[in-house]
C-alpha cells in the first residue's frame, strides 16, 4: 500500500475509567471510519489516563485481555487498525506491569511495543511501576511498516532509528507530555522523521491529571520534516491526514542519512556508553 | 544558567492560558458551582480573583474580604473592590474582629505581644470563614499562594496557604506583578508592596530582608539545581544572603507536605500512598 490515511485521536482519557475511554475510543473510530481512514491512533496510556500511581496494579490488563479484545471488535466492526496505549500486566507476574503500544488490526492484534524509555524525574515516576521494554517494534503490516514509540523514547534516536532500519515507513509516537515539554517534542518529532527521513505520526494527551497539562498539539510529519498536518493545543480533537510511501522515495536522495550510515561508530558508541 | 533580569520572563499569555485551563478543568471535574477566595487586596490574591473570573465567570465566582481592626486599611477594601467590580466577581465582606477577640480571650496563655502567634491567627481564622462559605455554597477554596513565598514558607501553616486549589503556586511574584499588568491591572496595584496584614505596617519584603527581584533570581537559581556559590557570584549579592534564603526555603518543607508520621504499616499516609488526586 503506497497510501494510506491516518486519523490523529487527540483525546482527554478519564482516569481510570476504562468503560469511559473505550467508548470514546469508540466514538473517534466511527468518526474517523466515516472520514475513510485505514489507521487511527490515540494517545500513551489512552486506555487508563496517565496519572494512576499506586492505581496502576488495578488498572493494568493482559494482552490480549478484555480490553484489547474489546478495541480489537471495534476495530473489526470499523474497518479500520487502531493504535493505543495501556499497562499492559505481565502474563507470569502479578503486579509487573509495562507501558505498552498496542497495534490492532482489523483482523485482531498485530502487535505491541512496551516502552524502553521511561521518564523518572522531574514529575515523572514511571520506573517506580512500569518494567521497560528491551526491544524496539517494527511491525509489518497492511499498511506499510510500522514502527512504535513511546512519548520519552523521542529522547533518545536510537529507538526511531531502529525502528527504521528494521524497515519502518512511518513511525508512530504516542505520547503523555505535559505543557511544560511542549518545545522539546516539538523539535524532536521533527527532528526523528527528518533524520530517518520517514514519516512520523505523534499522538499526545489532552486534559489536566494532578496539575499535569497535557497540550495536545499531535501532527503528521513527512520524511523531510515537512509538517502535514497538525491538531490543536490543549482541546481534544480528531485530524484526518493522508500520507503517501513514495514520498520516501524522494526525500532519501537528498537527506541520504540512511545511505550516510557508519555502523562502526554505533560500535564507538555502545563502548562509550557502558564506560560513561 | 545565566541569571540576569530577564531570567524570569515567561510567556504571559501561555501563563494565562494554562493556568485558566487548570482552574477551568478542576471546577468542571470536582462537581462544584464555584470557588470562594480571599480578596486582600493585595497583589497576589487580585490575580487570582482574576484568573478565576476568567476561567468560570466572575458569577462563581465569590470574593471575601475579611479585615479587622488592627491592620484596617480602607486602600486594601478599595483595591479589593475595584478588582471585583473589573472582572464582574461577587464579594461580601465579614468582619472578623470580634471572631479575633473572642479568640484571644478564651486561650489561657494569649499572649498579646507575641505578635506572630497572634498574627496566625488572623491567617487561621480567615481560611475558616473562606472554608465555611465553601461548605455551604458548594464551592472549593481557591489559594493564592505565590511561588516566592511558598518557597520561604512565608506563610501560615493551615493559614492563608489552606486551600484546595493554588492557581499562582508555580509563578514567582515578580512574574505575578507582570501577569497583572498583562492583566490590565493599574500600574499602583500590580506594584503594590506584599503584606500579610498580621499586624499593622507589616512589609513581606523587610521581613524577607530582600527585594523580590533579588529573591526570586536566587529562588530560581535553586530551583535550577545551581550552586549558591554560583548564585551569589552571578547575582553579585552577598553569599550569606544566599545561604540564608536556602536555608529558609529547605528547613520550611514541614509547611508544605502532610503531617509526618513513622513508617509502621505496609503503605503510609504521606511517605508511600501514592495515589492519584480523585477527579480527572
Amino acid at each position: 500500500m503506497e497510501k494510506i490515511r491516518i486519523a490523529l485521536a487527540q483525546i482527554n482519557s478519564k482516569r481510570q475509567n476504562k468503560k469511559e475511554n473505550l467508548h470514546k475510543i469508540e466514538e473517534f473510530t466511527k468518526k474517523a471510519r466515516n472520514q475513510a481512514a485505514d489507521l487511527i491512533v490515540f494517545p500513551e496510556l489512552s486506555l487508563t489516563g496517565y496519572v494512576m500511581r499506586d492505581q496502576v496494579y488495578e488498572q493494568a490488563e493482559t494482552i490480549p485481555g478484555p480490553s484489547s479484545r474489546t478495541i480489537e471488535s471495534i476495530s473489526r466492526k470499523n474497518g479500520i487498525a487502531i493504535v493505543f496505549g495501556m499497562p499492559e500486566l505481565s502474563k507470569k507476574a502479578k503486579a509487573t506491569i509495562f507501558n505498552t503500544a498496542v497495534f490492532v488490526g482489523t483482523r485482531g492484534l498485530i502487535g505491541k511495543y512496551r516502552k524502553m524509555y521511561l521518564p523518572t524525574h522531574s514529575v515523572f515516576e514511571e520506573k517506580r511501576y512500569f518494567r521497560p521494554g528491551n526491544q524496539t517494534v517494527t511491525l509489518n503490516t497492511a499498511l506499510g511498516n510500522i514502527g512504535l514509540c513511546i512519548c520519552y523514547d523521542l529522547f533518545f534516536p536510537e529507538v526511531c532509528r531502529l525502528t527504521r532500519l528494521k524497515g519502518a515507513q512511518l513511525i508512530v509516537v504516542i505520547s503523555a507530555s505535559p505543557a511544560v515539554r511542549k518545545n522539546y517534542f516539538e523539535v524532536l518529532t521533527t527532528a526523528r522523521a527528518l533524520e530517518n527521513t520517514a514519516f512520523l505520526a505523534y499522538v499526545n494527551m489532552v486534559g489536566v491529571e494532578d496539575g499535569l497539562q497535557f497540550w495536545g498539539g499531535s501532527r503528521l510529519i513527512g520524511p523531510t520534516g515537512d509538517l502535514l498536518a497538525i491538531a490543536k493545543y490543549d482541546q481534544e480533537d480528531l485530524v484526518v491526514c493522508d500520507l503517501n510511501y513514495n514520498d520516501i522515495r524522494t526525500a532519501e536522495p537528498s537527506i541520504p542519512t540512511l545511505r550516510d550510515l557508519r555502523p562502526e561508530l554505533f560500535d564507538e558508541l555502545k563502548r562509550e556508553s557502558e564506560q560513561f | 544558567m545565566q541569571l540576569a533580569s530577564d531570567t524570569l520572563e515567561i510567556d504571559l499569555s501561555e501563563a494565562l492560558t494554562r493556568i485558566k485551563l487548570f482552574i477551568e478543568e478542576y471546577i468542571n471535574n470536582a462537581g462544584v458551582d464555584g470557588i470562594v477566595l480571599g480578596l486582600s487586596g493585595g497583589i497576589d490574591s487580585s490575580v487570582v480573583a482574576a484568573l478565576c473570573s476568567l476561567s468560570i465567570g466572575g458569577n462563581r465566582v465569590l470574593g471575601l474580604l475579611l479585615p479587622e481592626r488592627e491592620t484596617y486599611d480602607p486602600k486594601d477594601i478599595d483595591d479589593a473592590k475595584f478588582v471585583a467590580e473589573k472582572f464582574g466577581i461577587q464579594t461580601q465582606v465579614c468582619d472578623i474582629t470580634p471572631t479575633l477577640k473572642s479568640l484571644y480571650a478564651t486561650i489561657p496563655i494569649f499572649d498579646s505581644k507575641d505578635k506572630i502567634c497572634r498574627g496566625n491567627i488572623k491567617a487561621r481564622a480567615r481560611m475558616i470563614y473562606l472554608y465555611y462559605y465553601a461548605n455551604k455554597l458548594n464551592r472549593i477554596v481557591c489559594g493564592s499562594s505565590d511561588k516566592s513565598e511558598t518557597m520561604m514558607g512565608y506563610f501560615t501553616k493551615w493559614g492563608d496557604a489552606a486551600a484546595d486549589i493554588a492557581p499562582i503556586m508555580d509563578l514567582y511574584k515578580t512574574q505575578v506583578r507582570k501577569l497583572a499588568t498583562h492583566l490590565e491591572f493599574p500600574d499602583k496595584l500590580a506594584n503594590k508592596p506584599a503584606t500579610p496584614a498580621l499586624w499593622p505596617g507589616q512589609l513581606a519584603e523587610t521581613e524577607l530582608g530582600v527585594k523580590y527581584e533579588i529573591l526570586d533570581l536566587i529562588l530560581y537559581g535553586l530551583e535550577r539545581f545551581m550552586t549558591v556559590e554560583d548564585i551569589a557570584h552571578q547575582l553579585n549579592v552577598n553569599l550569606t544572603l544566599v545561604k540564608k534564603v536556602r536555608n529558609k526555603w529547605l528547613s520550611a518543607e514541614h509547611k508544605r507536605r502532610t503531617p509526618l508520621t513513622v513508617k509502621a504499616g505496609y503503605r503510609t499516609v504521606g511517605l508511600d500512598f501514592r495515589l492519584p488526586r480523585s477527579g480527572n
